[in-house]
């Protein structure tokens, strides 16, 4: 007997022989590879804030770790029954409760082992590139909460219906569930269903969520408590398994000293199990949208989720014109005033021309911002989601020059057209005569106007005899028609 | 009375006994150690359960989510089938005849089939998006995956890798990888795809032919 085995008491030392059986560590090469490339590599893609890259927990990493951690489980819980080992280990003093717990366990703790190294991966990663803000720790907890109740599904229909095709069939099931709740979430509406608020996975949220308001944990307690009352009820089928599968009168003639103890333990947890999810179940029907995007339990919300972040914006000015974001976009700063200074010195001293650019929260009283001018004083304001007609422009930099040129537009539409922000689904729409402009001055600052496939022949003709002029013949013409322009009183005959 | 008479086995009556031929006991016998009548219900299963998935909409209608599930579906079948693989005697098996690998060869063919026709048989009626060439596709490159498989972990945990590239397969679906070994987010027409597909298929189930699946691992589990 070695020295480490004297030590522990009994339970740790079948704990150890778990871990040390356990088939999940064959499999964790496999699961790394799926994580590297579907977790990761789609967080990668993300603009590293920490809410953004956090929603890759829910989306991609628990589909990979469930069909892992419901198949492996099943293979574990199945052990016994596969083997028909089942009476051979009735008589042995240990109740059969505590053996199977003592499995269960085995498995769950190298896959939440291997969930948290994964998100500890993750985590790095954004804490390299984030510029602002903190790891979020929910999503986590309903990640692993999801580990958790697979795992406890698989283990238990492994115990129930043991065989050799227990282990893939759970798992296809598993996945199965967690694609149509994906498929619900996707399409969640406030007439849909609850199901689709339970459902861990989801789309990923604007850009800027968690950055401008706190993100409401209520959702994400009612999702634990739906998932935890389910790993807790199984849990009490797993202590009432020998009754369920026929052997309570071998068990009972065996134990009969704790068996009543255990069966009422394990139904207390089963009826405790139901009720939190019922519970959950019946709390996520009462759930409606809050004013910033997200998800507002009234029973759980917290005033203080309401409240914005307080916030500094970082700054820079290169030729007057002053771009600000937010600093969890800093990493964007000085790009965007690359982008914008070209077109700020065409349109510099024009009646109503921006003094600045500035980004604003995406979403205001439920429904997306716009970008426009503010009044006063004249400063572009626009936002991570939406600059112009271009929509999630902070989601990265695929294309520079064309990523350049949508900010450029951005400020050209609200510049041409005068309008403020303005919350609603539809952005800036210009006229002929403004859009003719606008591509005109695109072109004289070499960027891509919109293509001919877009605007008419017309425009297009409009835009070349415009741009063609000097720059100080275009800025005399815009300072005495830019009103009769954003009124729509030019028309494209009219442009020299 | 001697020995002989007395270990002579009792005749039976005529006309009460009919003799199976060894080849067709020999066969059922191989199957039924392997589980296969049980894969063939579970393979029922997996066709019944897509047919509830393209019947109550579960996945999306087009687009690359309309694929997500029939996919996952698939992988399912053909990690049925590669569960099969195992054997509970083991090497002692190997032992005792030339015509293990024949049959090893003919249940993996006929489970492939009869995978591929009960999903087919899920999917009558229904839509399936990208239709049932890509279904056939994917069975058979995934149960080619599990074959392979089996080959290292055993029968019993063949089904790891089916499922795994899945996964890998369902970001891949989503980011439109265009590689051919990326066959099950490829369209159906798609020639590298179904060589890719029909390579792994014949290479696992040529190894898993002659050298049969692992028989020690997943035993120790």
């Amino acid at each position: 007997m070695s020295v480490m085995s004297m030590r522990l008491p009994r339970s740790a030392r079948a704990l150890r022989l778990e871990f040390k059986r356990n088939a999940v560590p064959y499999v964790l090469p496999l699961l790394a590879a799926v994580f590297f490339f579907d977790t990761l590599r789609t967080a990668d893609g993300f603009a590293p804030i920490w809410t953004l890259r956090a929603s890759a927990i829910g989306d991609h990493m628990l589909f990979e770790f469930s069909a892992f951690a419901g198949g492996l489980a099943a293979w574990a819980g199945s052990r016994e029954g596969r083997r028909k080992t089942v009476d051979l280990v009735a008589p042995t003093p240990r109740a059969a409760w505590a053996r199977r717990s003592t499995a269960l366990a085995g498995t769950l703790c190298w896959m939440l082992l291997a969930f948290l190294a994964g998100v500890a991966v993750l985590y790095i990663q954004t804490a390299v590139q984030a510029t602002w803000g903190g790891p979020p720790l929910w999503p986590v907890f309903v990640g692993a909460f999801g580990v958790i109740v697979v795992t406890v599904i698989g283990f238990t229909c492994g115990v129930l219906f043991p065989g050799r095709f227990t282990a893939p069939l759970v798992a296809i099931g598993v996945l199965v569930v967690y694609q149509t709740g994906l498929r619900q979430a996707l399409g969640v509406a406030t007439s849909s269903g609850t199901y689709a608020l339970l459902s861990p996975g989801n789309g990923p949220p604007v850009v800027d969520t968690g950055v401008y308001y706190h993100v409401a944990p209520d959702l994400s307690i009612v999702q634990v408590m739906f998932m935890g009352g389910i790993a807790v009820a199984l849990f009490g089928v797993l202590g009432l398994a020998p009754g369920l599968r026929g052997l309570a009168p071998a068990r009972a003639a065996l134990a009969r000293s704790g068996g009543w103890l255990l069966r009422t333990v394990a139904v207390v947890l089963v009826a405790c199990g139901v009720a939190a999810s019922w519970t959950a179940f019946a709390l996520a029907g009462t759930a409606k949208p809050d004013a910033v995007g997200g998800w507002e339990i009234p029973a759980l919300h917290s005033a203080a989720s309401d409240q914005t972040v307080p916030v500094t914006r970082d700054c820079t000015s290169s030729s007057g014109f002053q771009v600000c974001v937010h600093p969890a976009f800093r990493f964007y700063l000085h790009d965007l005033a690359a982008a914008f200074e070209p077109v700020a010195a065409e349109i510099a001293g024009l009646p109503g021309t921006p003094a600045g650019a500035r980004e604003v929260a995406s979403v205001s009283g439920g429904q997306d911002v716009q970008s426009g001018t503010s009044v006063s004083p004249p400063v572009f304001e626009f936002t991570a989601e939406h600059v112009g007609a271009m929509f999630g422009q902070f989601n990265g930099i695929p294309d520079p020059a064309g990523w350049a040129s949508g900010f450029q537009q951005g400020l050209l539409d609200a510049f041409l057209t005068g309008r403020p922000p303005h919350a609603g689904p539809v952005p800036i729409l210009l006229g002929p005569a403004q859009q003719a402009v606008e591509d005109a001055l695109l072109t004289a600052v070499r960027s891509q106007p919109l293509g001919p496939s877009v605007t008419s022949a017309g425009v297009s003709a409009a835009a070349h005899r415009f741009a063609a002029l000097s720059a100080s013949a275009r800025h005399a013409w815009l300072v005495a028609h830019l009103t009769a322009l954003r009124a729509g009183a030019i028309t494209l005959a009219q442009i020299p | 009375m001697t020995a002989a008479e007395i270990l002579k086995p009792p005749t039976a009556r005529a006309g009460t006994v009919r003799p199976i031929p060894a080849g067709i006991r020999l066969t059922w016998l191989h199957l039924r150690t392997r589980r296969v009548p049980a894969a063939v219900l579970a393979l029922a299963v997996c066709g019944a359960l897509l047919h509830a998935a393209l019947y109550w909409h579960w996945a999306f209608n087009s687009g690359p989510y309309a694929q997500q599930i029939p996919m996952i579906i698939e992988a399912g079948a053909a990690a049925m089938i590669a569960v099969t693989a195992h054997s509970p005697f083991g090497e002692t098996e190997r032992a005792t005849g030339r015509w293990l690998p024949y049959l090893r060869l003919l249940a993996a063919i006929g489970l492939t089939g009869l995978a591929i026709l009960a999903l087919q048989l899920g999917a009558v009626g229904e839509n399936l998006n990208d239709g049932i060439a890509v279904l056939a596709r994917n069975v058979i490159g995934f149960t080619g995956l599990g074959l392979l498989c089996s080959l290292v972990t055993g029968g019993l945990l063949a089904w790891t890798l089916p499922l795994g590239y899945m996964t890998f397969c369902q970001y891949a679906l989503l980011e439109d990888w265009t590689a051919p070994w990326t066959w099950p987010v490829r369209p159906p027409a798609d020639r590298g795809a179904w060589i890719c597909a029909c390579a792994v298929f014949a290479a696992g189930l040529l190894l898993f032919t002659i050298r049969g699946p692992r028989a020690r691992l997943s035993d120790d589990s």
